[in-house]
């Protein structure tokens, strides 16, 4: 079983995930109960479990939820359209990647909850302010992780496709772009994650729904165990878009599998 | 004047700071369908040359002529093959050789597919249409490679080193596949080699270069000393084949000592 760098069987590897939850959730439920740490800061699993349930009888958390998914991919759809375009561009003519890179790298590092006042003030308070939060937070890393995929792009590649005798176009769409694609949408899937911190802040800050609005609103009546489950929904949420996202992955580079 | 005309052509890397001459004023002119082979040292500007010839790289001097026009950048006339990165791993057997079809004007669509089989059958892969390169071989992603090369119909194909990460049975049999490919294509190939057998095997003609920068050492007629007749593998087991082995690796070893020598006394 501890075979160094060797690969374990599917089961075993699910049977170890599990056993490692379990223990984590075992714990949990042991500090609880025994008063180790104050029910009414740390409840048992299972009073989540319970609180997770109400959530969706004694109010409306389906319709947070979507509005949360429905903000996460617009930005992120939003963030990607320009992102790839202009990542691709970047690294194939070095001309665009002067101009961009120091702007880009400049408000890279601006934390994104420091600009959530300024935003506000520029869009108000309904959605394109949260979109934008949202985009501010991911465009600006993606774009550069885009253009490092395609900087990776063996050159031979790309001189291949030349005295194939394809224009730049041409090798950018049937060259770069399938040979980067991979490692893209591995950076598509780690920022959307990303996507889901900068909601939570764009929602606590000022929303009057999704998911971040729902935690915070039962935060003031100290309904510990419902606050929990909202936290888990997103690990949910989370948890089941990067299956996806790499299930996905795994069926449409088959031709990566060695 | 010739086929292909290397004129005084010299190649110097980087700027100011820090200069590298990989390649010395060097001419060197080629006939329509030779088989030219490249040896020389490790690092001698025989990759730099074979790169000016395709476009991907400038010459410093000089001028480079194909069938009397001078040549600019990269295009379809000039195919490479390199060492590695050979097949591209999205596409399948079929899907690369396609690719080296995409950018001709002069195909129907119908012509397309006749002509992607018949080079799959050319270099041996029938039966592997639909394979990904990862469930095929390193020699048969060569063989894509110059599959998709030739599919691209250039007039000159520039192979550097193409068979050099191969076993020695897996060489032969793409050697071979390159010389029917030569006798029916009658294609103009510079083919660089650090394998000396390999290089008088295939060439008509064989060209040493000194240590760097790349000038020209040998130009050695390789069909004048062994007979323009079909080649194949039980040449190399022939005298005249390993005495001019013999020859050109004498002229290596020596090159090799010049040039140590040279580096010795070098302020
Ligand atoms: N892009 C580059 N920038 C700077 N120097 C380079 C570059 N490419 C090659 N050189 C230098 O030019 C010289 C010739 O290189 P080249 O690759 O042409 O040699 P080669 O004969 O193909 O060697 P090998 O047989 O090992 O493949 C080397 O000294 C190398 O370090
Ligand atoms: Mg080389």
């Amino acid at each position: 079983m501890f075979g160094f760098r060797t690969s374990l069987p599917r089961r075993t590897e699910l049977a170890l995930g599990l056993a490692g939850l379990l223990l984590f959730l075992g714990l949990w439920h042991v500090a609880s109960v025994s008063g180790w740490v104050k029910q009414q800061f740390l409840p048992t699993p299972f009073a989540v479990v319970e609180a997770f349930g109400r959530l969706f009888t004694e109010r409306n958390f389906a319709g947070d939820i979507a509005i949360s998914v429905g903000r996460v991919w617009l930005a992120f759809l939003l963030s990607v359209i320009v992102a790839v375009p202009l990542g691709l561009l970047m690294s194939c003519y070095r001309a665009v990647g002067a101009f961009v890179e120091p702007f880009v790298d400049f408000i890279r590092y601006l934390p994104v909850p420091a600009m959530v006042p300024l935003l506000i003030i520029w869009f108000g308070v309904g959605e394109a302010s949260k979109i934008a939060v949202l985009w501010m937070g991911t465009f600006f890393q993606l774009v550069l992780l885009i253009s490092d995929d395609t900087k990776r792009v063996p050159a031979e590649y790309v001189e291949s496709g030349f005295t194939l005798g394809a224009s730049q176009w041409q090798v950018i769409r049937d060259i770069v772009f399938p040979a980067a694609l991979p490692n893209i949408v591995d950076n598509l899937r780690i920022t959307l994650g990303w996507c889901w911190t900068y909601l939570i802040i764009a929602e606590i800050v000022a929303a009057s729904s999704g998911i971040g609005h729902v935690i915070w609103s039962l935060r003031r009546f100290v309904k510990t165990p419902e606050v929990m489950a909202g936290i888990v929904a997103i690990g949910i949420i989370g948890l089941l878009t990067d299956q996806a996202f790499r299930w996905a992955h795994r069926r449409r580079f088959r031709y990566l599998e060695r | 004047m010739a086929y292909l005309d290397l004129t005084n052509i010299s190649k110097t890397y980087g700027t100011d700071g820090r200069k590298v001459q990989a390649v010395a004023p060097l001419t060197l002119a080629m006939d329509r369908g030779q088989i030219v082979t490249f040896l020389g040292p490790s690092g001698c500007g025989k990759t730099t040359v074979m790169r000016m010839v395709g476009g991907l790289e400038t010459p410093t001097t000089g001028t480079i002529t194909l069938d009397g026009a001078r040549l600019g950048g990269p295009d379809r006339r000039r195919g490479m093959v390199f060492q590695s990165y050979a097949a591209f791993p999205w596409l399948t057997v079929a899907g690369n050789i396609r690719l080296g079809l995409k950018y001709r004007a002069d195909l129907s669509a119908s012509d397309r597919e006749d002509t992607v089989n018949r080079f799959i059958e050319l270099v041996g892969l029938k039966g592997f249409a639909d394979s990904y390169t990862n469930q095929i071989s390193g020699g048969m992603r060569q063989r894509v490679a110059i599959a998709r090369t030739l599919a691209a119909n250039p007039d000159i194909l520039l192979m550097d080193e193409p068979f050099g990460a191969l076993d020695a049975l897996t060489r032969e049999h793409l050697q071979n596949k390159l010389l029917e490919i030569n006798r029916t294509a009658g294609k103009t190939t510079i083919f660089v080699t650090h394998d000396v057998e390999e290089a008088i095997l295939l060439a008509h003609r064989l060209v040493v270069f000194s240590a760097r920068p790349a000038r020209v050492l040998e130009d050695i007629n390789v069909t004048e000393q062994l007979g323009p007749d079909d080649r194949d593998q039980a040449l190399r087991d022939t005298p005249a084949f390993l005495s001019l082995r013999r020859e050109v690796q004498q002229i290596i070893r020596a090159e090799y000592i010049r040039a140590e020598a040279e580096a010795a006394h070098a302020p």
